[in-house]
């Protein structure tokens, strides 16, 4: 099985898994914290830093979390543990696929009815959900650079209308505004999620715990960056600007003269969320397939069928964003704490090596 | 080679795949390359706000194919019409009028009828444009004189869309001269939305224009101007006076109410303290005689002091050139161009007594036009809240204007 490179989890650490947090995070942070949205996304994300250093001890045993599982807890318990771990994945994964959803309806489609304009998205997800996770290395090394390039070209064209004193008075909304605006945003965050599932399809290196977090924090960097030219740009406006990566470029004085060209780097940007979306639904397939084995048709058919879900439950609650938003967000905040802070941390205990049977 | 070969076999499944999910999500994401099918779909290029006593009349100019007369240009357009209780009821109403589709996306001004701006706050009609996820916030919001539906049935002189010719006089070329001002419905929302409440827009007038019979945008046998039966605004080009549009003075607000109007003179000198001017003139005199002087470069801030009590300092440094004198002048004083230092004294007076109208002009009308409240609260919230009903009013004045002469 081919593995993946450091150089592409890195990719990933700093490119790719910084991009789901471009649509609706920053509006939310606006909506809880107002100017003080850094604090909030910088906790989040220095949590989450430190996660990602324990997940990479947890590496150097070259097991896959699966394994790990199974060799603490025996074949069926691990099973049902890596069930529920899949299920928390395809739970995770489906407000950013709404999110994508009604991003493309509103930016790129505005009279095509959604469940067309968006449907495509899920046969593109079913064909990559049912590959291994040893190609998305390959994908990476693709959308790292198009991810560097759409965020640096969508910061150059919003700096120059971008108001940093907007930012000020720091700290103001007060130390429970941040703390319920970090609880609230908490779902945006399963980074670590990804990486512990990502366990044994890398082959750990000398100095990769240490890298990782460098990488982790440069892409945390870029995002935090873009969340002062975001509010830097919208101010008191900020708290209903939805899809704000695909706007903020348009108010350079070159759109005026050349066009929306800054929409080349929203579409880089876009695709790049495409596969990021799909990622935590592979991953939980990828799951699925070590539970109840790879052979035949089953990755296939697990894909299938969980896209299928997916998409029937996207058409069906098509006008239910809000509501959902709010339940996953303010209701359900304390699910990505415990599958993306406490399950690595208690991975840490799990037995590296098969229990030894004991022969009578 | 074989070993090649079968390595390469091996992975193209892969590129394939890479190649394809790339090509797939572009075009997926490309949206239908911006094509519209102009049959099916109204294309606003600029809407013109009226309060009424039911609530408001829109105007919306939009696009039309030109037909296919070869010697036309341009872009041709009709305006049509719709009443309601709010902005919205009005797009409706203009969409079941001509079975049209209304898009916004295209629409790049926004006009507001005096009256409309000065009776109440104009947020509750702009309010629609804001929230509509398909209206460009970026495009140009202005008043104008009379009402919007007056303005934008006109007939201009120098293009076949009134529009168009309206967002002309909102050039970067205009705002670098410090003629005119321009706002984006964004920024206008910010500051309405902001600690200070308060914003601007450039007001349009229009004056007649007499041009020859073969003269002027809106002129030949191209079917331009307004028209549509019943929602037509106007009735043809060649019968109705032709408009030139300027925008030199600049409408101020508070609390989304119309307050005042700043005369051309101290819209001048808000543009210079914006640091906006870069290639404008203006006129000093010298023994009773004009004399036109280049900006060629502007530092202009105003900042904020609360130490004891609020004071407000207009600082404004420019670079200046003789440009014109309005007497002959011997060849000498063509060649060496040196302005003298009564010409800097009158400039200097002229622009800090522009300066001292403007404030005044805000003082009066109450426009944080400076976003002082606002700047207040970024250094101090505290201070913000012990001078934020008062700051204008107690604010002690300061202006400091320094000529830099350039030969």
């Amino acid at each position: 099985m081919n593995k993946i490179a450091p150089r592409q989890l890195y990719f990933f650490l700093a490119c790719i898994a910084p991009l789901g947090k471009l649509v609706l995070l920053p509006t939310q942070l606006a909506h809880y914290s107002a100017n003080d949205l850094l604090f909030p996304a910088a906790i989040n994300f220095l949590l989450q830093a430190g996660i990602v250093f324990l997940i990479m001890l947890l590496a150097r045993s070259n097991k896959t979390f699966y394994d790990l599982l199974v060799n603490t807890f025996g074949k069926i318990v691990g099973k049902i543990l890596i069930c529920i771990f899949a299920a928390f994945l395809f739970f995770i994964s489906f407000l950013p696929i709404l999110e994508q959803k009604l991003l493309v309806q509103s930016v790129f489609y505005d009279t095509l009815p959604s469940v067309v304009a968006f449907s495509s998205f899920f046969l593109f997800s079913a064909y990559l959900c049912a590959k291994p996770a040893s190609v998305l290395g390959r994908t990476w090394d693709i959308l790292g650079p198009l991810a560097i390039a759409g965020m640096v070209g969508i910061l150059v064209f919003a700096l120059p209308v971008t108001d940093f004193g907007a930012l000020a008075p720091v700290g103001v909304t007060g130390a429970k505004s941040i703390f319920f605006s970090t609880a609230y945003t908490l779902n945006w965050f399963y980074d670590s999620a990804i990486l512990l599932l990502l366990v044994g399809r890398f082959e750990y290196k000398k100095g990769m715990a240490w890298k990782s977090v460098v990488f982790y924090l440069i892409g945390a960097a870029a995002i935090l960056f873009f969340l002062a030219v975001f509010y830097g740009v919208y101010e008191g406006l900020a708290v209903r600007q939805i899809f704000s990566f695909s706007k903020i470029g348009k108010y350079n004085s070159g759109v005026t003269v050349l066009g929306r060209i800054d929409y080349l780097f929203v579409f880089a940007l876009t695709l790049g969320m495409a596969f990021y979306c799909a990622l935590p639904v592979q991953l939980g397939v990828g799951c699925l397939v070590d539970t109840f084995g790879a052979d035949k048709c089953k990755p296939a058919l697990f894909s299938v069928g969980i896209n299928l879900v997916i998409f029937i439950l996207s058409i069906l609650l098509d006008y239910q964003f809000a509501a959902i938003n709010t339940t996953v967000n303010e209701k359900l905040w304390f699910l990505p704490p415990v599958f993306c802070v406490l399950v690595p941390i208690l991975a840490l205990l799990l037995r590296r090596k098969p229990r030894e049977r004991k022969v009578r | 080679m074989k070993e090649k070969f079968a390595k390469f076999v091996k992975t193209l499944p892969m590129k394939i795949y890479i190649i394809l999910a790339a090509v797939f999500i572009f075009t997926f994401f490309s949206n239908d390359f911006g094509l519209v099918d102009i049959q099916k779909t109204a294309v606003i290029l600029a809407a013109g706000l009226d309060r009424t006593d039911e609530g408001y009349h829109l105007t919306a100019q939009i696009a039309v194919p030109k037909g296919s007369d070869r010697n036309s240009c341009g872009t041709a357009s009709i305006d049509i019409e719709g009443d309601g209780k709010t902005v919205s009821d009005c797009i409706t109403q203009i969409y079941g009028k001509t079975g049209w589709v209304p898009k916004l996306i295209f629409c790049n001004l926004l006009l507001i009828g005096e009256d409309t701006a000065k009776s109440e706050d104009i947020f509750d009609g702009l309010d629609f444009f804001l929230r509509n996820e398909y209206m460009q916030d970026s495009c140009f919001i202005a008043a104008c004189e009379g009402t919007a539906k007056d303005m934008l049935t006109t007939v201009s002189a120098i293009d076949d869309t009134t529009s168009q010719s309206i967002e002309k006089i909102f050039s970067d070329a205009a705002v670098k001269a410090g003629t005119t001002v321009k706002s984006t419905l964004k920024d206008f929302a910010v500051s309405y939305y902001g600690k200070s409440k308060s914003g601007y827009m450039p007001f349009v007038r229009s004056i007649d224009q007499n041009c020859g019979a073969d003269s002027g945008g809106g002129s030949g046998s191209s079917a331009s101007g307004s028209g549509g039966g019943s929602e037509s605004g106007g009735s043809s080009q060649g019968e109705e006076q032709k408009k030139i549009y300027y925008a030199n003075e600049t409408a101020l607000f508070s609390e989304g109410k119309m307050v005042a109007l700043l005369t051309p003179e101290e819209t001048f000198a808000f543009t210079l303290l914006q640091g906006n001017v870069f290639a404008g003139t203006m006129t000093a005199e010298e023994d009773g005689k004009p004399v036109t002087l280049s900006i060629l470069s502007d530092e202009g801030k105003v900042s904020l002091s609360v130490k004891n009590k609020p004071k407000v300092t207009m600082s404004l440094r420019t670079k200046i050139r003789l440009f014109n004198r309005g007497v002959p002048a011997p060849i000498d004083d063509v060649s060496k161009s040196e302005i003298s230092d009564a010409v800097e004294a009158n400039a200097t007076e002229r622009l800090t007594q522009y300066m001292t109208d403007l404030w005044q002009t805000c003082l009066d009308s109450g426009c944080d036009l400076f976003l002082l409240n606002r700047n207040l609260y970024r250094s101090s919230p505290k201070k913000y809240a012990e001078w934020k009903e008062t700051l204008l009013t107690s604010a002690d004045l300061e202006i400091k204007v320094k000529i830099d002469k350039v030969k």
